[in-house]
């Protein structure tokens, strides 16, 4: 077994409800939290709300990496709760909300400024729509993929949504219009889709100076990707696309 | 005027910037070695003559395009966003101060090959 240490923890926090005309900021609170090799960030969180002070709120819930809803600042890095350890800051660490996105109440920010983006690029498989915009019900035959089609995409297809890539990507911080790493990565995964006819669509968002454009190839955003999506490679394709694109648009005009 | 709806040029500031960024890996650090650090230290003793042949030939050309224009247009690029990151524009006035001043550069650069070369 391995033995019990204690590190300190101190979360950000803000509650609305405190707020006075002339003070509406967060602050700081620190906790002494008890750990082992396996006690992870979204582990101490919960640990301070139920043994230390319960009106601590935070979002969590596969505890598996896979759900994206556990998304902190961990000593200035995004990061998810559930797949950082606190054996990694023997010296203590800082919690605190996911940056670049507007905070709700303590560590729960609005990721509807990223869902805005998500639905922009219509992430989902176009052709279904066209099919009941003809009055087709349902495709009796199921969809057909070679192994070479899935791998052109597979890697782009792990995105679990957790708005990590935004909060590490400083263009999303200078302008909230981008779209963004997370949804150009999905983006790009249903354009190299071969079951997907919605290409043209989500070029005319793709193509906008808030689309690939807005990109200057940082790339934290893999850096800090718990799936290894590489959304970086992703824009960057898609600044390929979008330049053929738009040529394309030049000479033959709008299709 | 459909087919121009909602284009912009970024596609081609970033294509000279991909292509600067390529001759500025590739081609610039083996210039610099022998143009700035052998001759001049006298490691390797370059022909004069047989080098303004060449310059004023059309690999002077290539040379120009590979090692002035592309790398100046990249660096451009790589200001403007710079300028943006620091908040500083990122408007109109940093599009024509940039890639203008890689223009005058590439344009300088090309007008001194054009000197060099025989029909000039
Ligand atoms: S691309 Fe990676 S970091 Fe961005 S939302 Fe998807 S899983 Fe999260
Ligand atoms: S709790 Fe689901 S990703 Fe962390």
């Amino acid at each position: 077994m391995s033995e019990q240490r204690f590190v300190q923890v101190e979360v950000v926090r803000y509650l609305p409800e405190n707020k006075t005309p002339e003070k509406d900021e967060p602050f700081s609170q620190f906790f002494e939290v008890p750990y082992t090799e396996s006690t992870s960030i979204l582990d101490a969180l919960q640990y301070i709300k139920e043994e230390l002070d319960s009106s601590l709120s935070f979002r969590w819930s596969c505890r598996m990496a896979i759900c994206g809803s556990c998304g902190f600042m961990v000593n200035g890095t995004p990061k998810l709760g559930c797949k950082d350890f606190l054996r990694n800051y023997p010296n203590g660490v800082r919690i605190a909300p996911l940056a670049h996105f507007t905070v709700e109440r303590d560590l729960m920010v609005n990721m509807e400024e990223f869902l805005v983006h998500l639905e922009a690029v219509q992430p989902f498989l176009v052709e279904e729509q066209q099919a009941k915009a003809q009055g087709v019900q349902k495709y009796t035959e199921t969809y057909q993929q070679t192994p070479a089609q899935l791998a052109k995409y597979k890697q782009f297809s792990n995105c679990i949504n957790c708005g990590l890539c935004y909060a590490a990507c400083p263009q999303f911080g200078l302008n909230p219009e981008f779209i963004g790493p997370g949804a150009l990565a999905l983006a790009h995964r249903y354009n190299l889709d071969s079951r997907d006819h919605g290409k043209a669509q989500r070029m005319k968002v793709l193509n906008g100076h808030n689309g690939v454009w807005s990109c200057t190839f940082v790339g934290f955003c893999s850096d800090v990707c718990p799936k290894k999506v590489d959304p970086a490679a992703a824009v960057n394709q898609g600044k390929v696309e979008s330049a053929k694109s738009m040529l394309i648009q030049m000479f033959k005009g709008n299709s | 005027m459909s087919r121009f709806k909602g284009l912009h040029l970024e596609p081609l500031w970033w294509g000279l910037f991909s292509a600067g960024g390529v001759c500025f890996a590739v081609f610039l650090p083996a210039v610099l070695l022998v143009f700035a650090v052998l001759a001049p230290l006298g490691v390797i003793h370059l022909n004069m003559n047989a080098l303004a042949t060449a310059a004023g030939s059309i690999w002077g050309l290539l040379f120009v395009g590979a090692v002035i224009c592309l790398p100046a247009f990249h660096a451009a690029h790589r200001i403007r966003h710079g300028l943006h990151d620091l908040k500083l524009g990122g408007g109109l006035w940093s599009v024509v101060l940039c890639y203008g001043a890689a223009a005058l550069i590439s344009a300088s650069a090309l007008w001194g090959w054009l000197a060099l070369t025989s029909w000039f």
